[in-house]
């Protein structure tokens, strides 16, 4: 029973981690490898300001989503004007993200150093107790209800808005976007924009969840990736399933068969899901990207 | 009152020319054809009104409610603004949204947004398929319910003026003539002024008030009424195997 809230409080984190890049490699087609860099670099900004001026951290992320969003639009301009423009993204891009996480990385290393740094706030230590052993760890249960709103929202977002329809149109067909008076170049940079912006919110929520160090990112890589195309492209509420799936198996095969097995099972059922249906959970019928 | 009038442009991609010194006018209320088999401009004409290619000279021009815009050097999305609107050729849906979705992007300019109640409305009243489809992937449907959504989602941006870039095609010959039938009701409806490249002349003919004949990137001969076109020896020679 314990094993399954976990899960699901786990689950809801990894949903906060992976929305953002579900808007970015599932809309947009840019395939952000340094989405988790970015989040690390949001947790040390809520990091600095908690143990500067003992500011709660999720409080920090918010004022800092608009400059995550500028960083955001900044970064598209160059991708585009470099790469995307010409159609050279596919390698070139993939390599300029590289470079970007490299930058975030050893920019913070030189300003933190590798130590892990962990924020304070009264409500971390807090938990729930309830009877037949489930314990509501509020360190988890914070990020959780913060992470649903965000994800919660961003779907609303994307379905009901005319924003957020073109969002979900911009990579299909660029040119017939044009013809509806709507210019994809901008859709893209601001989509892209929204995309950091959630960097920066996920980013206190991962460092409620756990300590940081500046290359700890990398080891969501593969993770984020996985929960958007288990989730299926383009679909934030399959982005939501998929992250759910992932944080309920890891954290049932850690109970039951010990850590060591859960990355292995998780990857067993992405690999799974696709077999038998390639386009992920919710992923659109016809989409020939997955 | 909403014109277009094209003056002397040439055109093309990159080093090949398509487009030599092409004239043609479309008056307020009129149905011009501009026929031509594959291959000889047509759409590249249309694509040079719309600003997605720009022409290397000649001038492109509009008149709306008395207002004369020259269109050359505006961005597609500026001319759309402007009231002129195009169902493209291959129709470019997005394939992965429902017919409705498809449908409320046409209604992306400020303008269409307030009335996009009244106007999917009337895209529903007029192709009743749709509304039947409209939670259904745009990529599911069938070639001739694909049209009416080019068509119908072209008509949600409030446009004066409507460039149809060859409806015909991959339909079967009963839905190209019902497509063509939908397209001159629509005109009346909604008072538009209409340019529709076409290889069919057979079915394009029906609902030509005037038409033009490109060929090899020029304007062959210029039909002042259906029949003329009809008649006309270029036509037969190339059309009608006569």
């Amino acid at each position: 029973m314990n094993a399954l809230v976990t899960g699901i409080l786990l689950g809801g984190f990894y949903a906060a981690l992976a929305i953002g890049l579900s808007i970015a490699f599932g809309l947009l087609d840019i395939v952000n490898i340094a989405h988790p860099a970015f989040i690390i670099l949001g947790a040390f900004v809520a990091f600095i300001f908690n143990s500067q001026f003992g500011l709660d951290p999720i409080l920090v992320s918010v004022i800092f989503a608009p400059v995550f969003f500028l960083i955001g639009v900044l970064i598209y301009k160059v991708y585009y004007a470099s790469f995307e423009k010409t159609g050279a993204e596919a390698l070139r891009g993939l390599a300029f993200f590289f470079g970007v996480m490299f930058i975030i990385e050893v920019l913070l290393i030189i300003y933190f150093g590798v130590d892990f740094q962990m924020v304070q706030a009264d409500y971390i230590d807090f938990k729930l107790t309830f009877g037949g052993g489930v314990d509501l760890p509020f360190r988890m249960l914070v990020p959780f209800v913060i992470a649903m709103i965000m994800t919660l929202g961003l779907q609303y977002f994307s379905s009901k808005t005319f924003f957020g329809k073109a969002m979900q149109a911009v990579a299909q067909d660029p040119v017939a976007l044009r013809l509806m008076a709507i210019d994809p170049a901008r859709i893209k940079r601001i989509a892209f924009g929204i995309s950091l912006a959630t960097c920066s919110i996920a980013g206190a929520l991962f460092v409620i969840v756990m300590p940081i160090e500046p290359s700890i990112g990398r080891l969501y890589i593969g993770i984020v990736f996985a929960i958007v195309v288990l989730g299926g492209l383009g679909s934030q509420t399959g982005t939501l399933i998929g992250a759910m799936l992932l944080g309920l198996v890891e954290s049932l095969i850690t109970t039951f068969f010990g850590p060591s097995w859960s990355p292995a099972v998780a990857f067993g059922a992405l690999i799974l899901v696709l077999a038998f249906k390639p386009t992920g959970i919710l992923g659109r019928v016809g989409d020939t990207r997955g | 009152m909403s014109k277009l009038t094209i003056n002397n442009i040439s055109a093309g991609y990159g080093s090949v020319q398509v487009l030599h010194d092409v004239t043609l006018d479309v008056q307020t209320g009129e149905t011009v054809v501009l026929l031509g088999t594959n291959g000889n401009g047509k759409s590249t004409l249309l694509k040079s009104v719309m600003g997605l290619i720009t022409p290397s000279s000649g001038a492109v021009e509009i008149e709306v409610d008395g207002q004369i815009t020259n269109l050359i050097g505006k961005g597609t999305e500026e001319i759309v603004e402007l009231g002129v609107s195009m169902v493209p050729e291959g129709r470019r849906l997005f394939p992965l949204l429902t017919v409705e979705e498809n449908l409320t992007l046409g209604a992306y300019r400020e303008a269409a947004r307030r009335k996009i109640a009244e106007t999917l409305d009337f895209c529903f009243t007029t192709f009743p398929r749709l509304k039947e489809r409209r939670k259904q992937q745009a990529g599911s449907l069938s070639g001739g319910e694909q049209q009416m959504v080019a068509v119908a989602r072209a008509l949600m941006s409030e446009p004066r003026i409507l460039l149809v870039d060859e409806p015909s095609v991959g339909l079967a010959p009963i839905l190209v003539s019902q497509m063509i039938a939908k397209i001159k009701e629509l005109k009346e409806l909604k008072n538009l002024t209409v340019l529709m490249a076409e290889q069919n002349f057979n079915q394009a003919i029906k609902i030509a008030d005037r038409g033009y004949v490109i060929v090899h990137g020029h304007i062959e001969f210029e039909g002042k009424s259906a029949s003329d076109l009809e008649n006309n020896d270029m036509i037969k020679q190339y059309y009608l195997g006569a």
